[in-house]
């Protein structure tokens, strides 16, 4: 991957991966694998870029199921072990960002399903519901519904309601 | 909760305006470390393989009744062990403190080694394999009786000694093209176990000197 092409069509969107990337990891460590390895993957990615859909999209859609593959694949490996916790001596990265408000949420959008989790960042990215659909391949009216949910369920764990 | 959570999206990237991309700089480091360790891991459990079954194949020629065969494999595994046993020393020697690419690199350069190596003791071991099993079929006692019934009827076999020549020249052909052939099978040996394998290593390192581009 020439500096270039990171420069010209991954940097401008990294506040895309970076949100997508921290909502999917709980430590640094994970978060900067997570983030590179999307990095990797749009470049080699790049040839299959078909120009009906906006680069932004396409990084999203890349994003999105980098972290999934990934973090079905910790899955995995983790039951390999008896515990699924995070391995001693890591520590659980849960003030990323200096606004206490934002870490609050992310750590309430960290306790959504995998799916849930990417339908509510691109909404708060304010994607359109079709976007959002034509990104997750479902319909707008199943997507509307269901950040209606998501957002429901968000404001509960924020509020303490729901764990 | 007085925020909705658009304005908290919002208004928190604002505020802490930190979202600043981590440095691409270590991208391969995990995918080399599991990609070496998977290599070695598959080296030792070969060599173990060769450790544990050179005797116990040993034991059972000898139990067959035709011991030579266990033991001329049992000194060929055994020289195959040691050589390469040897060659995982030079593993060790690779500086772990390399950055990715380099240490990607000289565990290639050590495995291109070890492989060629592998590769010229082949010619020699695949047709002393199969001399070991003939000779010791050979002298064993069930075939050494088929040998004398077939010696003691009147037939028309060419004797050197007591060796009927026209069937040592199969065996001699056979060995010779073993050891022609050997390396390639080598070749296909490792192509059917560590292939996959070696095929990553290979496109991790072509990704990473694109990436040095």
């Amino acid at each position: 991957m020439s500096y270039d092409f990171y420069k010209t069509f991954i940097l401008p969107y990294s506040a895309i991966i970076i949100k997508i990337c921290r909502a999917y990891t709980n430590t640094q460590e994970d978060f900067e694998d997570y983030y590179q390895e999307v990095c990797l993957q749009v470049w080699k990615s790049k040839d299959n870029f078909r120009k009906d859909s906006k680069w932004s999209t396409w990084v999203y859609q890349i994003s999105l199921n980098v972290c999934l593959i990934l973090l079905k694949k910790k899955k995995n490996n983790q039951k390999h072990f008896a515990s699924d916790t995070i391995p001693d001596g890591v520590l659980e990265d849960t003030d990323a960002f200096s606004d206490e408000d934002l870490n609050h949420l992310y750590s309430a959008i960290k306790k959504l399903s995998e799916v849930d989790r990417a339908v509510i960042l691109l909404y708060l990215e304010e994607k359109p519901y079709q976007e959002i659909a034509d990104i997750m391949g479902s319909n707008s009216n199943n997507i509307g519904v269901r950040i209606k949910r998501i957002k429901e369920r968000l404001k509960k764990i924020l509020d303490g309601q729901d764990y | 909760m007085d925020k909705t959570i658009e304005n908290i999206w919002k208004e928190g990237f604002i505020k802490s305006g930190d979202l600043t991309a981590p440095k691409i700089n270590d991208l391969y480091n995990q995918k080399s470390i599991h990609i070496i360790d998977k290599i070695k891991r598959m080296n030792k459990i070969n060599l173990i393989a060769i450790a544990i079954g050179a005797p116990l194949f040993l034991v059972i020629t000898c139990f067959m009744h035709f011991p030579i065969t266990g033991m001329a494999t049992f000194v060929i595994l055994a020289v195959i062990l040691y050589v390469n046993r040897n060659l995982m020393k030079g593993f060790d020697t690779i500086d772990k403190g390399n950055n990715s690419y380099e240490y990607l690199n000289s565990f290639n350069t050590w495995l291109k080694l070890q492989l060629s190596i592998n590769r010229k003791m082949a010619g020699f071991y695949y047709p002393a394999l199969f001399l070991a099993v003939v000779i010791g079929l050979w002298f064993s006692p069930g075939v050494q009786q088929i040998f004398q019934e077939i010696l003691a009827k009147p037939n028309e076999i060419y004797l050197l000694g007591n060796f009927p020549i026209l069937w040592t020249i199969p065996v001699i052909i056979i060995s010779i093209v073993l050891a022609f052939l050997g390396g390639r099978l080598y070749d296909f040996d490792v192509r059917i176990v560590y292939g996959p394998v070696y095929k990553k290593l290979e496109d991790i390192l072509s990704d990473m000197e694109d990436l040095r581009k």
